[in-house]
């Protein structure tokens, strides 16, 4: 397991913009992401912090029809660039769904190696990269005697962390996460927002989430998206969460934080 | 060490993204599938123009006779007379008759297995009506040449000697058999599992909020059945029916068993020894058929296929419109 | 304590009203139509197709609509009628239906034999009695054949599939129109066109795949169609969960979405087989038949289940029908297997899942 102590940020987002067909959603975003910390992504719904975050690692390219400004750079190289393959992206920034997605035909086991089958690449300590992978998510202790198992026989919290596992055997630099406990239960989501904060020493973690108390519970830093009246959507407000949360400079992110609106 | 979303003045440059495979192995792999597409697409433009080449001498030589001649002469070779009027007016002939005979069984039997029947019953009547979709034509003709023509030979004299002073119930020849009467039942036990499947699936998507508000409303189950089952359903029946059709214009060896090919129109004696069917007049001819003979096989074949595929565009048009759900 | 919403609602609709003696007024109206054509019948030695269609029938429409008003007013007059149709009709299904199956079984298992299954016909005439002779070749070629068609159509199917659902080409529709437009296309029409593209030319003699050839394009839109859907069911966050991962789309498509379609994909290609296995016009103009066991698809006449059926019914003697029958039980049998096998397997995928 390798730990990276970067003081820098390596992931930089600059004048995005995204549209979907001729629909503009996302207008002008400009976050840096600082390293080996925690940023969530909040706003109502509908405000694109769903979509910012699939622009992260080429995702969003997979809607037909989807469109793109700007540029990512992930330690300097912009991934829209025509000479970068999505594949070596998607290898570096690592992504956990809203949804637990485990692959239903395969064990708990090749579920977590799978990332190795599916990139074409081999590993000496398959075990090893199998143990540690399932540790770092925090479910090791509960699948160690059923790794032969199907994947989908595990509870909906467990197949969660099997997911974040999952992607933590392809130890991306970054990881990021589409509300991964909008579908848990109150206990599966404590476990998972544990694991973050442990993962953030050694990655950069980029969270959707629409729970502000998770938010304030795993997050360095925050950014308030809004999209109001037809406009395309944007950021409104991004700083430590403390200060978004408790000091917020603009009126809106006031109204939302304290539960006014969306 | 953040920075906050500072808005630029310039205007994005936008691009579309098009999730192009990157890697040469993703290249190759959509490639095989893009060439297999293709190679279905010209498969099925090969067939049509080679059948369109080797059709056009028959057709440039027979003119509209073709289709609307009634008459089959390919012993003298410097006068050859191929018109296959008789064989397309008795492939439309048999093929209404099957579902004018079959639509009342299918539908009646869909009603029964979706609306009457018990749990059991029902599904052991689905499973035999979808084993008997799957059954091939050939069994069926040989069933139909063998147990069935008996039967409906005497159907057919009885209806003669009741009816026998409406053309349609005529018989000069005395021979019951092998008539267009006969291969319309067969035609009949082809499609009947087929329109029952569909209808059945129909009717047991239906709403049944619907049904039961017209039953509560005071309407009798007749009522219901004809004024709301059978046009919410009606557009998917319909489009069975035209499945059915198609299927039924291309049967080949089952009409060739039960059916006496005559070069002569019958136009609706249904009970007479004689009728025609394209299909089965092709796997007659074909055996000691010369080049220029082929080339009337071939013409034959093209005018069925393309009557087919109109048939079968229809019947997919309403099916899709009608219900979505079920892809054709 | 009474508690009055605690007592027992009555079971029926309101407008069900009980009565006790509608039972049997029903059980009347469906058994004494029968009953006085049954003995009408008998008396007076009437044919029973007339004796149905003309004391049957207007009898029972009678007492239906007796019953029903009687029982239900005039509302249920027409659903009597309505009701009487149904099973009119359904029981007509049923006995032609079931004429069918039992002609096949019946006088299938009387040409049925173990010998009949594995020998072949080389010293058989049509007059030959049972005891010699089988459909072994046939059996044999009905193999090879179909299996040729298979090994072919299945990949060149699931590969439009994957166009279909995978790609984003525009031509997709194209090709989705024109493989559509193939089941169109009547066997006959396809037979003639492989006998006088192949062997009227000269290419071949009569074979194994000219036959296949023939049946392809039968075949095809068959398992491309079923392959297409049962790729669009696999989800597309499975799909996604892969390409997230770093997964080339071969890769994820191979790894991934297939092993998660794998039960569609099987039912692809039963019923892609089922589809073509009782064939008999494309075969009888480019196989042709023999008496012989021929284990080569790529040398001369071969035989098959079909084109054997035909060839004894065409003979018309009495023994060689017999063969005929027996072909088709076995035939039956094949389709039976097949279907039995989809149904296995759709049952599997309709199991739902342990957890969502």
């Amino acid at each position: 397991m390798s730990t990276r102590i970067t003081g820098t940020s390596h992931l930089k987002s600059e004048n995005v913009n995204v549209w979907f067909g001729e629909r503009h959603v996302l207008k002008d975003v400009n976050i840096t992401f600082p390293a080996n910390q925690v940023t969530a992504l909040i706003g109502p719904s509908g405000c694109g912090k769903s979509t910012f975050l699939r622009t992260l690692n080429r995702m969003h390219e997979l809607i037909p029809g989807a469109g793109f400004a700007g540029k990512i750079l992930l330690d300097g190289t912009d991934i829209y660039d025509p000479q970068m393959d999505p594949v070596n992206v998607r290898l570096n920034i690592g992504m956990v769904f809203q949804k637990p997605n485990p692959f239903p035909t395969m064990s708990i086991k090749d579920n977590v190696l799978s990332g190795l089958r599916l990139s074409g690449r081999k590993t000496d300590d398959a075990s090893g990269l199998l143990e540690s992978s399932l540790r770092r998510a925090s479910i090791w202790n509960e699948v160690k005697d059923r790794l032969g198992d199907a994947a989908l026989s595990l509870s909906g919290g467990q197949q969660q962390r099997l997911c974040i596992a999952r992607a933590l055997a392809m130890n991306p630099e970054v990881l990021l996460m589409d509300e991964p406990c909008s579908a848990l239960d109150p206990g599966s989501t404590r476990r998972i927002e544990e694991t973050i904060v442990e993962l953030s020493e050694s990655m950069t973690i980029v969270i959707v989430t629409h729970n502000m108390q998770q938010a304030q519970r795993v997050a360095d830093e925050t950014a308030f998206f809004l999209a109001e009246d037809g406009n395309p959507g944007g950021v409104v407000e991004f700083g430590n969460t403390e200060d978004v949360f408790n000091r917020p400079v603009d009126g809106r992110t006031n109204d939302y934080v304290n539960g006014h609106f969306g | 060490m953040s920075t906050s979303s500072e808005p630029t003045s310039h205007s994005p440059v936008r691009r579309t993204l098009k999730a192009k495979p990157f890697s040469r192995a993703d290249r190759m792999f959509f490639g095989v599938a893009r060439s297999a597409s293709y190679f279905s697409v010209i498969l099925i433009a090969l067939i049509l123009v080679f059948l369109f080449i080797r059709a056009t001498p028959a057709f440039q030589s027979q003119g509209i006779g073709f289709i609307f001649g009634s008459n089959w002469n390919t012993s003298n070779p410097h006068h050859i007379v191929m018109q296959i009027g008789p064989m397309i007016w008795g492939s439309l002939l048999i093929s209404v008759l099957g579902i004018i005979l079959g639509v009342p069984m299918a539908l009646s039997t869909a009603y029964f297995i979706e609306f009457m029947a018990g749990k059991t019953m029902a599904r052991v009547a689905t499973l035999v009506v979808d084993l008997l979709a799957a059954m091939p034509s050939v069994v069926i003709g040989l069933w139909g040449l063998v147990v069935f023509t008996p039967v409906a030979s005497h159907w057919a004299e009885l209806l003669h000697k009741a009816l026998g002073f409406i053309p349609i119930f005529a018989n000069t020849s005395g021979n019951f058999s092998a008539s267009p009467f006969i291969a319309g039942w067969i035609v009949a036990v082809m499609i009947v599992p087929i329109i029952t499947s569909i209808s059945r699936e129909i009717f047991s998507q239906m709403d049944r909020e619907l049904i039961n508000a017209s039953l509560a409303l005071g309407g009798s189950r007749s009522s219901t059945f004809f004024k709301v089952v059978l046009p919410t359903a009606s557009g998917g029946v319909v489009g069975g029916v035209l499945l059915g059709l198609g299927r039924a214009l291309g049967e080949t060896v089952a009409i060739y068993f039960v059916l006496n090919l005559i070069f002569k129109v019958n136009w609706f004696n249904i009970i007479e020894n004689q009728g025609g069917s394209v299909a089965s007049m092709i796997l007659s001819k074909f055996g000691e058929a010369s080049d220029a003979e082929i080339s009337g096989l071939m013409a034959a074949g093209l005018v069925l296929f393309v009557v087919t595929l109109v048939v079968n565009w229809i019947a997919a048009y309403i099916v899709n419109k009608a219900q979505p759900w079920r892809k054709l | 304590m009474t508690d009055l919403s605690a007592q027992p609602r009555p079971a029926r609709s309101p407008w069900e009203t009980p009565n006790p003696s509608r039972a049997f007024k029903v059980a009347a109206a469906s058994t004494i139509p029968a009953g006085i054509t049954t003995v009408l019948t008998l008396v007076f030695g009437i044919d029973p197709a007339v004796s149905v269609l003309l004391i049957f029938v207007p009898l029972q429409v009678i007492f239906a609509i007796a019953v029903g008003r009687n029982v239900a007013g005039k509302k249920g007059q027409g659903d009597a009628v309505l009701m009487f149709t149904s099973v009119f009709f359904t029981v007509l299904v049923a006995v032609l239906l079931t004429s069918l199956l039992w002609s096949i079984i019946s006088q299938g298992f009387s040409a049925m034999s173990w010998h009949f299954l594995y020998q072949n016909n080389v010293y058989i005439d049509p007059t030959t009695s049972l005891e010699y002779g089988g459909v072994g070749h046939a059996i044999v070629g009905t193999v090879l054949i179909v299996g040729l068609t298979t090994l072919v159509t299945v990949p060149l199917g699931i590969l439009i599939a994957v166009y279909l659902i995978e790609t984003r080409d525009k031509s997709r529709s194209t090709v989705r129109t024109l493989v559509q437009a193939m089941s169109g296309l009547p066997s006959v029409v396809s037979g003639l066109f492989v006998y006088s593209m192949l062997i009227v030319s000269g290419v071949t003699t009569y074979a194994g795949w000219a036959g296949s050839l023939a049946l392809l394009p039968l075949m095809l839109p068959t398992v491309a169609r079923t392959a297409e859907e049962a790729l669009r069911l696999v989800p597309v966050e499975i799909r996604n969960g892969a390409l997230a991962l770093g997964s080339p789309a071969f890769r994820a498509f191979w790894q991934v979405t297939l092993p998660a379609a794998r039960s569609g994909i099987i039912t692809a290609i039963i019923l892609g087989i089922a589809r073509i296995i009782g064939e008999t016009a494309p075969l009888l103009l480019t196989t042709f038949a023999a008496k012989n066991t021929n284990f080569n698809v790529f040398g001369g006449p071969i035989s098959s289940l079909p084109t054997y059926l035909y060839q004894y019914v065409s003979n018309g003697y009495d023994t060689s029908t017999q063969r005929a029958w027996g072909a088709a039980l076995v035939i039956l049998l094949l389709v039976a297997i097949l279907f039995t096998a989809t149904r296995i397997i759709a049952g599997d995928r309709k199991r739902p899942k342990k957890k969502a």
